[in-house]
């Protein structure tokens, strides 16, 4: 069914586009512009999604499996997404630019109610070799893990099957009030998850 | 016919008065993330409700941008100044982009469609959007959001609780929850599974 296969893009769609807001206000707090440049490459690779669900979605209207109203509601539902990428985009721009960052900037995404940080996992820390499905920080803190920087390597918006090792920074976003334990845990003070 | 909130508030005159900017772009980075929530919730169970509060807050972002745009050029003194606020306010317009996508977002609720197209698309997403209602065994009756820990053991955000003919909007974490209260909630699986019980009275607290 390709019904199945439009929605499937839509929710990569979805996903990403929010990823990227994430990473695109990540960048700028941590004055990191390899994040930054990261945003621009999904930026297009968001680009060619959307242009795919848009033509699967017509073809599926030719095929007579999706009704013209269904069709449209997912072509406008894409270009949300798509325009929601387009505005993470803009804020990394603002990374990129050689500007110095007004505090500001960092102090009002900072205070939000959705909070980012940045942490360097500890020798100590429970999560130190394991997969992030198994632990499921985000129903035990709060906290998703957007992006992880492994010495020279990133891995954006990690899968279940990532495992955490000891060194790697993590880049996550949360409540304010789940900040504290997933911290102590990334660095070894607090043990229970 | 009532006038929805966000119609008169699109008509309302806008007097200059100052505000930092710092608030200014708190509450507009609260409302781009908010908004984008509510829209989804909209369409998934098909409320008019939910659609009108992010119309309103999509006009009450283009206010915000508005002023924050004054207060920037009040401040700068020189260019340096300007360059610096230049990159606050492409900021504020970004949040602006999105809250105006929410808004097309919920322009979908018109097609009325037989065939939804966002519960499947909910289902198969990281974060799930549940309605819950709070039984009135619920230990969560009398406290506050902030009490019960809720963003922190679950991961849980409650976006919106419906009180009788009520809605309370991006509640804050001071805002009691009682018995009755229809809470739209947005979550990963598990943490909404253990919410789901402290609600519906069958463990005490969160952990």
């Amino acid at each position: 069914m390709s019904e199945k296969e439009a929605e499937a893009l839509l929710l990569e769609l979805k996903e990403k586009a929010e990823l990227m807001v994430d990473l695109a206000y990540s960048s700028i707090i941590y004055d990191n512009k390899e994040i930054a440049k990261e945003v621009y490459e999904l930026e297009d690779y968001v680009d060619s999604l959307n242009e795919e669900l848009q033509k699967l979605a017509i073809k599926d209207v030719k095929a007579g499996e999706l009704e013209v109203n269904e069709a449209l509601a997912i072509i406008q539902l894409g270009a949300c997404s798509e325009a929601i990428a387009d505005a993470a985009r803009d804020i990394a721009d603002v990374e990129l630019r050689d500007v110095e960052l007004h505090p500001i900037i960092k102090e009002s995404v900072m205070e939000a109610e959705e909070v980012l940080v940045r942490v360097e996992v500890k020798s100590g820390s429970v999560l130190c070799n394991k997969k992030l499905g198994d632990i499921e920080l985000a129903s035990h803190t709060g906290m998703w893990i957007i992006a992880i920087k492994r010495g020279n390597k990133w891995i954006y918006d990690p899968s279940k099957n990532v495992q955490i090792l000891e060194g790697d920074i993590l880049f996550a976003k949360g409540p304010k009030e789940g900040v504290e334990h997933f911290l102590m845990l990334a660095e070894g003070k607090e043990k229970e998850i | 016919m009532k006038v929805p909130r966000w119609k008169k508030a699109e008509f309302e005159e806008i007097e200059y008065e100052p505000k930092s900017i710092r608030e200014l772009l708190k509450e507009i980075k609260n409302i781009s993330e908010l908004i984008v929530d509510l829209a989804y919730s909209a369409i998934l169970f098909n409320s008019k409700e939910l659609a009108e509060e992010v119309r309103y807050l999509e006009v009450r972002m283009d206010k915000l941008n508005y002023e924050i745009r004054i207060m920037a050029m009040l401040t700068a003194r020189n260019a340096e100044d300007a360059e610096k606020m230049a990159a606050i306010l492409q900021i504020a317009q970004a949040a602006d982009t999105i809250s105006n996508a929410a808004g097309d977002m919920v322009k979908l609720l018109a097609y009325k469609l037989d065939h939804p197209i966002l519960p499947h698309l909910i289902k198969e997403s990281d974060e799930i959007i549940k309605k819950i209602t709070i039984d009135e065994n619920s230990a969560a009756h009398g406290k506050t959001i902030s009490e019960l820990k809720i963003a922190a053991e679950t991961g849980v955000r409650i976006i919106a609780i419906r009180r009788k003919d009520r809605w309370i909007y991006g509640p804050k974490g001071s805002v009691k929850l009682r018995k009755g209260d229809t809470l739209i909630c947005i979550g990963p699986e598990e943490g909404m599974k253990q919410l789901n019980k402290l609600l519906k009275g069958e463990i005490e607290v969160l952990e």
